[in-house]
């Protein structure tokens, strides 16, 4: 599996050399074709490899499942892709040339919040939709822009759902300690999260940033303890969940409930700490044993998305593969209710779009943003990945509170 | 008052480490004036290869770290005898991109071989810790710096009393001079690369310990070396030790009562008043 997914990034590398071939895909009058700038290489070159996976996993079921009827008609949908090197100005450009040289119908987002704010840009001038499932920041959405959508919710309500698990359950918790690394990412989901706390009353006992790179975070794990919370919250990425999550073990720190931003949902995560990985808490856009039941037109539960992408694609599918299939949903969805390829009426029909999905809920809010669907809690329990809130999707009930660390 | 004593001994516990980082570091600068930027490199290889003992022959990563030692010292020994050699007299910044490459090649390797996806070693005394009064002291923390004192007591040894190491000590103080008395420099520069090479190793052992796993881990060590090292004096052990210690306690004090964002920046600022008042470190001596 690791060669074959080698193998893939290989491909995808070499995939910019094909980009002189005329596409084989043009917009007729029997396809409906889709533009997407991915990161092939570059630091995003994996994210934009589990991209381009949510996107061909949808655009291969549509296909194989008699096409996309519009207006009476029937489509096959293709897409094209092209490499941004995980650089916001190529992938700006990139969708330039996918409208104006390509004639593609519509534009699928690129991986990231930094290239989805450029291509959100370009694709106003041109009044193209784009839906975008790889770009969390709000900061895209306060330009008033009416051609961006994103399947995700956003980046300051992904720890929101953990404290909202924790007031439910005894003892009810009190205080929260918050920790984040330095990037706009982080602080929003730290700021949401600290903001979210102090709106339910909750004492914010600790509220501090730590450098990106850091190698050492004992010291911010002894103020910490000092502070004494009942849930520490840590926006972050892997490297530093990992760090933080044996500092406070290695000083003894007990609180109720431990909770990040990212790390918990994967494997790396529960590989690399064992045991001491059980009863942590992290927010995920979406989890493969949510219990939604979506509407016709695609797999509708999260079980069925899991297992048909695992036996495509043989690893299981994580929520970049899973919130990427749901931005093409997203335009299936509103291109048969437009019932026309107008990319004005598409427009139009995304802003009103209601529809549940296997991914949840798709609706946008007046920006293009989807901050009516939750952000799910999942848990580690006994070494699995479990989802714990909302309880109408939970698939088992949150363990609560941690017990000391030597029975873990 | 709990809470400056814990920072203290956090500082102390993590300077252990930075103390090993830099002793390689420190040699292969004083001695054969290469800025060594594949150090952080050779750290990450050092922490792979106790991944590797740990995972697949269930090695303890404190019994990998003489192996880490020489199987690194044969490799930093080859690569300075076959690669940096050609270029070993020539301006610093030859060197200097030499190196860069290096640990370009080094860490692409890495990531083709290992992957991107981080990786952590946990024993079953991972995180294991004992209290004095309100301070908790972690095991595994403490023992790193335990062998960290040992490792610079036997560097310590190795240049104060083997022929080796004087001659690499008279190599260090005047080049031609010595090379008249009879020391072969290619052979001893070979020696000290290696040295640098194992000592990383060992460093990247100990921090597998306690820091996660990835292709790219050591570069943020590198610069922290070079700040440590010009914090305690160039090619000195004992200044690595003394100069890695300080770092340690100014940056858990600085992270801790200062900004949580800049201990880097406040251990610069350190650094620029230590040069400004003893501008050859602190363990260092004035030379010509």
């Amino acid at each position: 599996m690791r060669n074959f997914r080698f193998f893939l990034a290989t491909l995808l590398a070499l995939s910019p050399c094909l980009a002189f071939v005329p596409p084989s895909a043009r917009a007729d009058d029997t396809t409906i074709v889709f533009g997407a700038a991915l990161a092939a290489t570059g630091r995003d070159a994996r994210e934009g490899a589990l991209t381009k996976e949510g996107y061909d996993f949808w655009k291969d079921y549509v296909n194989s499942h008699g096409g996309l009827k519009v207006a009476g008609k029937t489509y096959k949908v293709d897409i094209l892709y092209a490499d941004d090197e995980t650089n916001p100005q190529t992938s700006a450009r990139l969708v330039e040339k996918f409208i104006s040289q390509d004639h593609v119908n519509f534009i699928l987002g690129p991986y990231g919040s930094a290239t989805s704010a450029t291509t959100a840009q370009v694709v106003e001038r041109l009044k193209v939709p784009m839906v975008e499932s790889n770009g969390a920041a709000e900061s895209i959405f306060s330009h008033g822009y009416k051609y961006t959508f994103a399947v995700l919710s956003p980046a300051r309500r992904y720890l929101e759902g953990v404290i909202q698990m924790a007031l439910t359950l005894k003892p009810t918790p009190k205080s929260v300690a918050v920790v984040y690394a330095n990037d706009a990412f982080s602080t929003e989901v730290a700021q949401g999260a600290a903001n979210y706390a102090f709106s339910r009353r909750m004492q914010v006992v600790y509220n501090n940033k730590y450098p990106a790179d850091t190698t050492d975070v004992s010291g911010i794990v002894s103020a910490i303890k000092a502070s004494n919370p009942d849930i520490i919250l840590n926006g972050g990425h892997l490297q530093d969940a990992l760090l933080l999550q044996k500092g406070l073990k290695e000083q003894n720190v007990l609180a109720k409930a431990y909770a990040y931003s990212v790390g918990p949902d994967t494997p790396d995560f529960r590989k690399a700490l064992g045991s001491d990985a059980n009863y942590v808490l992290g927010g995920t856009q979406w989890s493969a044993t949510a219990k939604y039941k979506g509407a016709p037109g695609f797999i509708q539960t999260s079980q069925e998305y899991a297992k048909a992408f695992a036996a495509k694609y043989g690893h299981e599918p994580d929520y970049h593969n899973a919130e990427s299939s749901a931005g093409c949903l997203a335009f299936q969805y509103a291109i048969q209710n437009a019932g026309s390829l107008d990319p004005a009426k598409v427009r139009d029909a995304l802003a009103a779009l209601d529809v549940v999905t296997f991914y949840g809920l798709l609706k946008f809010d007046s920006r293009g943003i989807n901050v009516y669907k939750p952000m799910a809690v999942n848990q580690i329990q006994n070494g699995a990945l479990v989802t714990v809130w909302p309880s109408a999707v939970a698939n088992a009930k949150p363990m609560y509170p941690a017990p000391d660390w030597s029975k873990r | 008052m709990e809470l400056i004593l814990q920072t203290l001994v956090n500082g102390i516990l993590a300077g252990g480490i930075l103390a090993v980082v830099a002793l390689g570091f420190s040699l292969v600068w004083g001695i054969m004036n290469i800025i060594n930027l594949a150090h952080g490199a050779f750290v990450m290889l050092g922490a792979y290869l106790a991944y590797v003992l740990f995972s697949a022959y269930h090695i303890d990563p404190f019994a990998s770290v003489p192996i880490a030692f020489v199987v690194m010292f044969a490799f930093g020994y080859l690569i300075q005898r076959f690669v940096i050699n050609f270029v070993v007299r020539a301006p610093i910044l030859t060197t200097f991109l030499l190196t860069f490459g290096l640990s370009l090649l080094i860490v692409n390797v890495a990531l083709l071989v290992f992957h991107g996806d981080a990786k952590a070693v946990t024993t079953v005394y991972s995180g294991s810790n004992f209290s004095i009064g309100p301070i908790v002291v972690p095991w595994v923390k403490l023992w790193t710096l335990i062998v960290a004192l040992g490792i610079t007591a036997a560097m310590q040894l190795f240049l104060g009393r083997t022929r080796e190491g004087r001659a690499i000590r008279a190599m260090a103080l005047d080049i031609g001079a010595a090379q008249l008395s009879g020391v072969r420099v290619a052979r001893l520069y070979a020696i000290v690369f290696g040295l640098g090479a194992g000592l990383a190793g060992a460093a990247g052992v100990l921090l597998s310990l306690s820091y996660p796993l990835n292709p790219s881990m050591g570069d943020p060590f590198i610069i922290k070396a070079f700040v440590v090292c010009v914090l305690g004096g160039l090619g000195s052990v004992e200044g690595a030790l003394v100069g890695g210690i300080v770092y340690g306690i100014i940056e858990a004090f600085g992270s801790q009562f200062i900004s949580t964002g800049l201990p880097d920046a406040i251990a610069l600022v350190v650094l620029l008043f230590v040069l400004i008042v003893r501008p050859t470190g602190i363990m260092g001596k004035a030379t010509a």
